[in-house]
């Protein structure tokens, strides 16, 4: 009997392994993934290299001074009035500073020729806050204001320490966390939507084709879904697999090439421990993030987490795409009952952004039990390093309702292969589910 | 023997009685013509057989046992509504149904290639499904379900999407099957090739077995005492002296003088009588008996259970 189910396996899984696109895609995805990474800040690097010019009206005589150009804004001060400003084409915008300034802050006004940006906004504002209150601290008269200043001033870069686990030494970085977590939610977005899709489309395309019911005579409809279910999730894992061995190559053999010279060697001293975050001449969250990704361990460990949700997840969910890909007719009748899948795994998606602010959140904590949203939510908290009894838990639910799942849509898969034209209503699933 | 029995069986769906309290059996080694008009239960009926659904009361033997799941690979199913994976190459997709059945993948692609070679399309192994015609999948699907060699067959409209020199050839492998010992259970709508290759009906109407039995006990317990009397003479003389005797249907014989009158015999009236009566009348040309065509049967057993 098992070996029936192995029979239906090994076809599902060859006929799309062994497809062009399949292979292509697999090839090419870390790629994509890849350029996306690098995209934005190539635009933003590309975006900025046009600076704008800025004209200054500077009715209180003194702001105008202070206004520092910088890569992307350039400002001219001019002596004419708003009106023959207004009427110049040339300058991208003209800046009204009141002669009450000092007293009155709120005297300024942006006239932009097009959209102003949101960072040349906070550019000038800045600029002009701290000229203001510069001046305010002159009024104080303190002597050497300046070397005050400049011994007060700092810019700070903070180090996270994780003080609640064994190895309390171990660095983590918030925002390399964030980022990981993100991907890893996406990921699990993208794969349980785009295989549990193919388990619908082809049990709709096995019905439409009417080879199930040569099928069926010579395996039990139950096990011919789980024999899909699985031979697709086999699918699926095999991706992942190959993506794990393309990205450990990758950040094992190529990080060292492309980061600088200077930065490896402190990523490497910071490693062995000879050097500490404060002495460090490099950004210190930077340092951090490469020193994480080229641990092949540490990135060994968060793709077998990945791949114990995603299969969780995969199997839990595609039960329910089964069964209604069996209910249906056709992939259009199919959207209305799609919702019951896509709605929880865009809510848990969702849920995810926000959990990365706050992993230990008491939402975060019961969204990552619960089932329909556990994958994407416990994939986007463990990142951040959490208990692993939690973690233990949410699997063992998530697997537990899987196979609650898959007993339910094997009841509604047995009636549904064989109705054809009605669509079929909610309501007469859960009558499938009662018959004999 | 009896492969198959099937026994009080009952089945339905919501709102809805698929098969009511049917019982037949199907003695070995016959061609055994399920019918029955669309939507009588027949399928229902198919489908338990094929352990694919339970019935609600009642039992399913086969063989002498309670039918269970490994007797699937004593079974074959070639249903009506039948289809291959498009996107599958057709031996690929042969060996992969054969295997379900139970064959070991070298035992299976022996026997395909077999099958291939008699059919004459081994040039089809590596052709994907989408590749071929209706008539040529159809030949592939008809191969899938024997080859396992099953005890039971069970054809379901096996003949529609064949041209006829394709449809006859597979009347010949359907009888050969037969002669190896295969029993086989044929459902469909044309009633002549019921006539032409069925040993024993079952006709099921409205979710009943409304009738049960030899194909010429059937005909003959149906609309018995009919004849056709074709003569030469004058009509009118013999209606008169025979009036009492029969009920009867006259037709002219184009491009003769000749008349065919059809008799039915009433209660008590013996066929001698009618013949010695005829025969003083008129010149007899000849006398044969009618029997009803299963085409007849099949309306006639349908309206009167239907009222």
């Amino acid at each position: 009997m098992n070996s029936k189910i192995g029979i239906v396996i090994r076809r599902e899984y060859l006929e799309r392994v062994s497809k062009k696109s399949f292979i292509i895609s697999t090839l090419l995805m870390p790629i994509l993934m890849l350029a996306m990474m690098v995209a934005p800040a190539l635009i933003v690097s590309m975006s900025t290299s046009d600076s704008k010019t800025i004209a200054v009206i500077d009715n209180s005589g003194f702001i105008g001074q202070h206004l520092k150009n910088g890569d992307e804004v350039n400002f001219v001060s001019v002596d004419i009035p708003l009106d023959s400003a207004l009427a110049r084409t040339d300058l991208d915008g003209i800046l009204l500073i009141d002669g009450e300034i000092l007293t009155k802050p709120s005297g300024v006004t942006l006239y932009s020729n097009g959209a102003s940006s949101m960072s040349i906004e906070m550019n000038i504002t800045s600029q002009i806050e701290k000229a203001i209150e510069a001046h305010r601290l002159k009024g104080y008269n303190i002597e050497n204001l300046d070397k005050i200043l400049n011994e007060v001033e700092a810019t700070v870069s903070m180090q996270t320490f994780r003080s609640d686990q064994e190895e309390g030494s171990n660095a983590s970085s918030s925002v390399l966390s964030y980022v990981i977590g993100m991907i890893m939610t996406l990921m699990l977005y993208m794969f349980l939507l785009l295989y549990g899709q193919m388990v619908m489309t082809s049990i709709i395309e096995e019905k439409n084709n009417r080879v199930l019911e040569i099928v069926v005579s010579s395996i039990k409809p139950s096990q011919l879904m789980m024999g899909k279910i699985i031979g697709i999730g086999l699918v699926a894992v095999t991706q992942i697999l190959i993506w794990t061995v393309l990205i450990s190559v990758v950040s094992g053999a190529l990080l060292p090439v492309i980061i600088p010279a200077e930065v490896m060697s402190e990523v490497s001293a910071y490693n062995a421990g000879t050097i500490n975050m404060a002495t460090a001449v490099n950004d210190a969250e930077m340092i951090q993030a490469i020193s994480i990704i080229s641990n092949v361990g540490y990135v060994l460990g968060i793709f077998g987490f990945l791949l114990l949700f995603l299969i969780g997840g995969f199997l839990f969910y595609s039960s329910i795409y089964a069964a209604i890909g069996s209910a249906v007719d056709n992939i259009q009748d199919a959207g209305q009952f799609q919702s019951i899948v896509v709605f929880p795994i865009i809510i848990g998606l969702v849920l995810s952004m926000t959990v990365v602010n706050d992993p230990n959140s008491s939402l975060a904590t019961i969204m990552s039990m619960i089932p329909f949203t556990a994958p994407m939510v416990m994939m986007a908290r463990i990142p951040f390093g959490i208990a692993t009894w939690e973690i233990i838990l949410s699997l063992v639910l998530l697997y537990v309702s899987f196979i609650a799942m898959v007993w339910v849509a094997a009841k509604i898969y047995r009636v549904g292969i064989f109705m054809y034209g009605k669509k079929p209503t909610i309501k007469d699933l859960i009558r499938w589910i009662n018959y004999k | 023997m009896d492969i198959l029995k099937i026994e009080n069986v009952s089945k339905s769906y919501t709102g809805h009685v698929a098969l009511n309290d049917v019982s037949l059996s199907v003695p070995e080694g016959c061609i055994y013509g399920l019918l029955g008009p669309n939507g009588a239960g027949k399928t229902t009926l198919i489908r338990i057989i094929n352990h694919i659904t339970a019935p609600d009361s009642g039992n399913v033997y086969f063989d002498g046992h309670i039918l269970n799941a490994q007797d699937v690979y004593n079974i074959g199913y070639l249903p009506e509504e039948r289809g291959l994976y498009k996107k599958m190459k057709v031996g690929e997709q042969a060996v992969f149904f054969a295997r379900l059945k139970g064959l070991s993948k070298k035992e299976a692609t022996q026997r395909l290639k077999e099958w291939f070679e008699r059919f004459d399309i081994l040039n089809w192994w590596d052709k994907k499904v989408e590749e071929l015609s209706k008539g040529m999948a159809q030949k592939v699907q008809f191969i899938i379900t024997v080859l396992h060699r099953p005890k039971l067959l069970i054809f379901d409209e096996p003949f529609s999407g064949f041209d006829p020199i394709n449809a006859n050839m597979l009347k010949e492998e359907i009888l050969k099957l037969r002669d190896a010992g295969s029993t086989i259970i044929f459902s469909t709508h044309n009633m002549s090739s019921v006539e032409e290759l069925c040993d024993h009906i079952t006709l099921i109407n409205k979710s009943r077995n409304i009738l049960s039995g030899k194909i010429d006990d059937i005909r003959n317990s149906y609309s018995p005492n009919r004849y056709m009397l074709t003569f030469n003479g004058d009509v009118t003389v013999l209606q008169s002296a025979l009036t009492d005797l029969v009920t009867y249907q006259i037709e002219s014989v184009p491009q003769s003088s000749d008349v065919q009158m059809f008799v039915d015999l009433k209660e008590n009236t013996s066929l001698r009588d009618v013949i010695t009566i005829a025969n003083e009348k008129v010149d007899i040309r000849g006398i044969v008996e009618v029997k009803p065509t299963i085409n007849d049967i099949f309306i006639q057993a349908v309206n009167s259970s239907n009222q």
